[in-house]
Formats: structure tokens, C-alpha cells, sequence
């Protein structure tokens, strides 16, 4: 037996991040998860849209839900606390079915014991977190526009009114599609530590998707500016009377909570048994 | 070099210890057979050496360097208790997206390289779900060899197969083994099948290497016996024992240890009036030789 002359070479972090995001990125397309998730996507403003021209039991008009399709899209104003259902099905309902779909798509890798494969190899530990975390934003961005195009079909198709100021509706969608990077990160993080109970990480993506903690604390504090510390508050903040400081406390929030996630996260993994 | 150096490793789950000050040493260029009893510690080792458990305490080293070193790691293959591959995907997505983790070159060519060592060229877009135990094992194989690693840790690769199946896979082992020279940790149950491939053995008890031996060493070790057949087993059970120690009956042989003049003890026999219907010469193979020695309480 000829023994091999072995050459030690280090991948540099981008060329193992390239790798990593590469083995994502494939298994995103290539699977149907992701397109069923925008299907969905697609599905709920036009839902939504679809009951506001709805008539009652004896064919009178009903209140509508929203008199503009961009509604579907962001409320009018930041609204922290619960003031009816108008104000919350928006947009922001990406964020909780993007949960659950980073759920499916990071538990399936401990699931099907592909995680052994991954960290076998020259992968570390902040490699998978930033690489899923990306993968996902990507995902769930592309829930958003996919949800964006299913409310102004529906919204064209029911003739709902789209008058709207440009600048504003803009940086409303840029603020909304920056925070997925935040809450990608949040449910990474959130699968990450519980990647041996696969039931645990959909109920806590969906708990936490929800923006419940911040719906109770706005409800008792108030309307505040504070709130936008947090992911969902963030998301509330980027309403259809935003200008470019909305959408730019949406970037820092979505960077600082992805940083946050993906540093914790590491650490867990390098503390802990892979699975 | 050292392909492996293990020093007082341990590892413990709940409390109670997997692994105790564990020491290994596995030669580069080696076919290491890990053999040990059932929660011995085999799948503990080699998940701490792949990186997927984190050890209380000791010391890893990968061809003299730090186990968690990307460049040591990059030339490392694994298949830990089963091939971890997404079972709605086909083989060939499987193996590509290992491929891409690697950060390989021609990935096509080498996803066929490796579908051709372990016979499986044809079944390249299967799912992985429609593979039989046999098919998963290999896929397993296959993706442990994409970028074709200097170190292939195997746990357990031959365990629920058929005989086809084990037949296949022992094959495919020596002919990775001959062809590649990677060195090769490989823990197994079926030791008949390792002694024909390892050139290297450790054996764990407990969570404790209670000996490293060298497929050389052992056979120089090993002890040598006649082992006959006669009509009265037991009357010449009897004459042989006037004249050597060591005689027992055994799996309806009558062996007589330490001795090769195979000769002298027909002689004896004939003497005595035992017509002897069945001689051979025989070495301790490793199963026997693993069984003596955890019967000795591994010392």
C-alpha cells in the first residue's frame, strides 16, 4: 500500500463560507420546501385582500379591511400593541411563516444526520450560523416580494384602490425586506438550540414570529420608539409613512440582532455536542 | 507521522464517562480495526474525532495537527453510524451537495469517481429513501471519499448487511484502501471481515484502549495449535494429556495448544490405539484472540 504525500492546505473563512452558503443556496432550489413557502406567501394578501370586498349573509357591503391594497403590505402608522386585526395582517405575517420554514429547512439538516457531513469537514461552527442565516434572509426576502406581487394581484383582480406615496411604500418594503435578515438570524439561533426537538424549534419560531412579547409590552407601555430595538418592533416601524430613517433602523436592527444570534450561536455549538 | 494521536481523552454523557484518559495511536497509511464490545466507547471516539461531540478533557491530533484545524479537516471522510443524506434527494444531489461543502473542482466527474468505487455508477438520480441498507451504506461510503481524503473514519460500515451485501462492501474496502492509500479507521462487530483488511488493531473496553497490536504482531502472538478429530475424543483427550499440557476440547476438536509437531501428537494417538480421522495446523485467528484477551479482563 502506497501511503499518501498529504499537503495541508487552510481555506481561507470566504472560501469556506462560499462553500457552505454554495451547499444552502442548492439545497434551497433544488427542494420543494422553498417554493411551497412562496406559494404561500403569495396566497395570504390575497386573502386577505379577497375578504375586504366580501358581502354579508344578506348581501349587504361589509366593513372592509383595508380601502388600499398597500395596507396588506404595512399599516399606515407604527402601531405596537394589538388595535385589530387591519393593523397587524400585513407583511410582518412573512416573518412567521419564514419561521417555520427555517425550521423545516434547519431540521431536516439534523434530522436526515446531514450535519454530520457538514461538520466532518473543514466547516466551523460560524460558518453554518451565518451561511443558514443568509440562506434563510434570502428565503424570506423572497417571501416578501412574492407577497408583495400576490397583494397587487389580488388588489388588481378585486379593484382595491393602489394610491399610495412612492417614496414612502419603498421604504416601507426595503425596511420590511432588511428585517428578514433579523429574524433569520432569530430563528437560526433559535433552532441551533433546539436542534434536537424538532417540534420545540417550530413552536418557538412561531411563538416568537408572532411579535407577542412586543404586542404585550406596547400594550402596556405605549406607542414607543423603544420598541424598535426589537425585530418585530422594527417591523412594525417600517410602515407605509416611512421615509429612509425607518428603513435605516431597520438595517441596524436586522444587522445588530443577526450579529448578536450568530455570535451566541457559535458559542453554543462549539460548546455543545453537535447532536 | 501519526494519522490519529489520541491522549488522555475523555468524555462523559450525564455523568457517566463514555471515554476515561483514552489514548489511541493510529499509524499513517494504516487500516486501523477499532474493535469493542457494545458502549465501549468505538462511536464516541470517532464522533469526537469528526468534531461532532466536544470533549471534558485531552487531546486530539490529525496528522500531527490540531484536530480542529480546517486544513486537517478538509482531508477527512466519515460515515458515523449511517450516511447522513437527505432521503428526499436524489444520490446525485446528495452527493453534490457534499461536494460543494468541500469546495471540490469538476464536481460531476468526481461525484462519478466515487459512484464507480463503490459500484454504483447506475443509480446516480435514485432517492436516497429508495436506496436498500446495502445502497445507503455505500452512498455513505461514496460521500466519506468525494476530494479524496487522507483519513477515512468508518463506523460500523458492514454492520446489516447481507452476505452479498458485506461481500460487496469488503471489497470495496480493499480496493479503497489498495488503490487510494488513505489510512483507514474502521470499527466493526464482524471481526472475521476486519482481519482480512486491517493491518492494525485497538481494542477498547470501557472507555479504555486496553491494546494497540499490529496485524504482525498479533499473528507472532498468536497462539498455534493442532486440532485433530478421533472416534473416542475423550480417550484421547486422555492419551494426549500424558504427554502435553495445553489439550482442550473445543467446538468438537480436540486442540492441543502451543505445540506445531503435528507429527509427534498423530504418533501419541496412534499408540494409544486412536485412529485419527482429521489433523490441521491452526493459528488463533483475531476473534479468538479478542475473546482471550477480554476474557483475561483485557490486561
Amino acid at each position: 500500500m502506497s501511503q499518501q504525500k498529504i499537503t495541508f492546505e487552510s481555506p481561507s473563512f470566504f472560501k469556506r463560507l462560499k462553500s457552505m452558503l454554495s451547499v444552502d443556496f442548492y439545497r434551497l432550489f433544488h427542494t420543494p420546501l422553498f417554493y411551497i413557502f412562496l406559494a404561500i406567501a403569495a396566497i395570504i394578501p390575497a386573502m386577505l385582500i379577497g375578504m375586504t370586498n366580501m358581502t354579508g349573509p344578506n348581501g349587504e357591503p361589509t366593513q372592509p379591511l383595508f380601502t388600499n391594497v398597500w395596507q396588506a403590505i404595512a399599516a399606515d402608522t407604527p402601531i405596537y400593541g394589538f388595535e385589530g386585526i387591519e393593523k397587524y395582517a400585513n407583511m410582518n405575517m412573512v416573518f412567521i411563516f419564514g419561521g417555520i420554514m427555517v425550521s423545516i429547512f434547519i431540521g431536516h439538516d439534523y434530522k436526515s444526520g446531514y450535519v454530520k457531513q457538514l461538520f466532518t469537514t473543514h466547516a466551523k461552527k460560524e460558518d453554518y450560523m451565518i451561511s443558514k442565516t443568509l440562506a434563510c434572509a434570502f428565503a424570506m426576502a423572497s417571501m416578501c416580494i412574492s407577497y408583495i406581487l400576490g397583494a397587487v394581484l389580488a388588489g388588481a383582480l378585486t379593484q382595491t384602490s393602489f394610491a399610495v406615496n412612492v417614496g414612502n411604500l419603498i421604504f416601507a418594503v426595503l425596511g420590511k425586506i432588511f428585517m428578514s435578515l433579523g429574524w433569520a438570524s432569530l430563528y437560526t439561533f433559535l433552532n441551533v438550540i433546539f436542534r434536537k426537538y424538532f417540534g420545540i424549534s417550530i413552536a418557538s419560531s412561531f411563538f416568537f414570529g408572532t411579535g407577542i412579547l412586543v404586542i404585550g409590552v406596547g400594550a402596556m407601555v405605549g406607542n414607543t420608539p423603544v420598541l424598535n430595538l426589537f425585530l418585530y418592533g422594527s417591523s412594525v416601524f417600517a410602515c407605509l409613512s416611512s421615509t429612509a430613517v425607518n428603513a435605516l433602523v431597520c438595517l441596524l436592527t436586522s444587522v445588530f440582532w443577526a450579529v448578536v444570534y450568530n455570535a451566541v450561536g457559535s458559542l453554543v455549538l462549539y460548546r455543545s455536542d453537535v447532536y | 507521522m501519526n494519522a490519529i494521536e489520541i491522549k488522555n481523552l475523555s468524555k462523559s454523557f450525564r455523568g457517566m464517562y463514555a471515554l476515561k484518559n483514552f489514548n489511541m495511536t493510529v499509524p499513517m497509511g494504516s487500516i486501523y480495526g477499532f474493535i469493542g464490545e457494545n458502549g465501549s466507547g468505538k462511536s464516541t471516539t470517532e464522533k469526537l474525532i469528526c468534531g461532532h461531540l466536544v470533549a471534558d478533557s485531552g487531546e486530539i491530533k490529525l496528522f500531527g495537527k490540531e484536530y480542529t484545524d480546517a486544513g486537517v479537516r478538509v482531508r477527512v471522510g466519515a460515515l458515523i453510524e449511517n450516511a447522513g443524506c437527505f432521503p428526499s434527494s436524489s444520490i446525485y444531489a446528495n452527493l453534490k451537495m457534499q461536494a460543494l461543502n468541500l469546495g471540490l473542482e469538476n464536481i460531476d466527474e468526481e461525484i462519478h469517481r466515487v459512484l464507480k468505487i463503490v459500484r454504483m455508477e447506475d443509480s446516480i438520480n435514485i432517492k436516497f429513501k429508495s436506496c436498500s441498507l446495502g445502497m445507503k451504506q455505500r452512498i455513505g461510503i461514496a460521500m466519506a471519499l468525494l476530494g479524496s481524503p487522507s483519513l477515512l473514519i468508518l463506523d460500523e460500515p458492514i454492520n446489516g448487511l447481507d452476505t452479498d451485501g458485506m461481500r460487496i462492501m469488503r471489497e470495496i474496502l480493499v480496493d479503497i484502501t489498495k488503490t487510494y492509500g488513505c489510512t483507514v479507521l474502521i470499527s466493526s462487530h464482524i471481526l472475521g471481515e476486519l482481519e482480512k483488511i486491517a493491518t492494525h488493531y485497538g481494542i477498547i473496553k470501557q472507555g479504555q484502549m486496553i491494546q494497540e497490536i499490529s496485524a504482525k504482531e498479533m499473528e507472532s502472538r498468536a497462539r498455534v495449535f493442532v486440532s485433530l478429530k478421533t472416534a473416542d475424543m475423550q480417550g484421547a483427550e486422555k492419551a494426549l494429556k500424558a504427554k502435553f499440557t495445553n489439550v482442550k476440547v473445543e467446538d468438537g476438536y480436540l486442540r492441543v495448544y502451543d505445540v506445531d509437531q503435528t507429527e509427534t501428537i498423530v504418533e501419541t494417538l496412534l499408540k494409544s490405539g486412536h485412529v485419527v480421522s482429521e489433523v490441521r495446523k491452526n493459528r488463533v485467528g483475531l476473534e479468538e484472540y479478542y475473546v482471550q484477551l477480554m476474557s483475561k479482563g483485557g490486561k
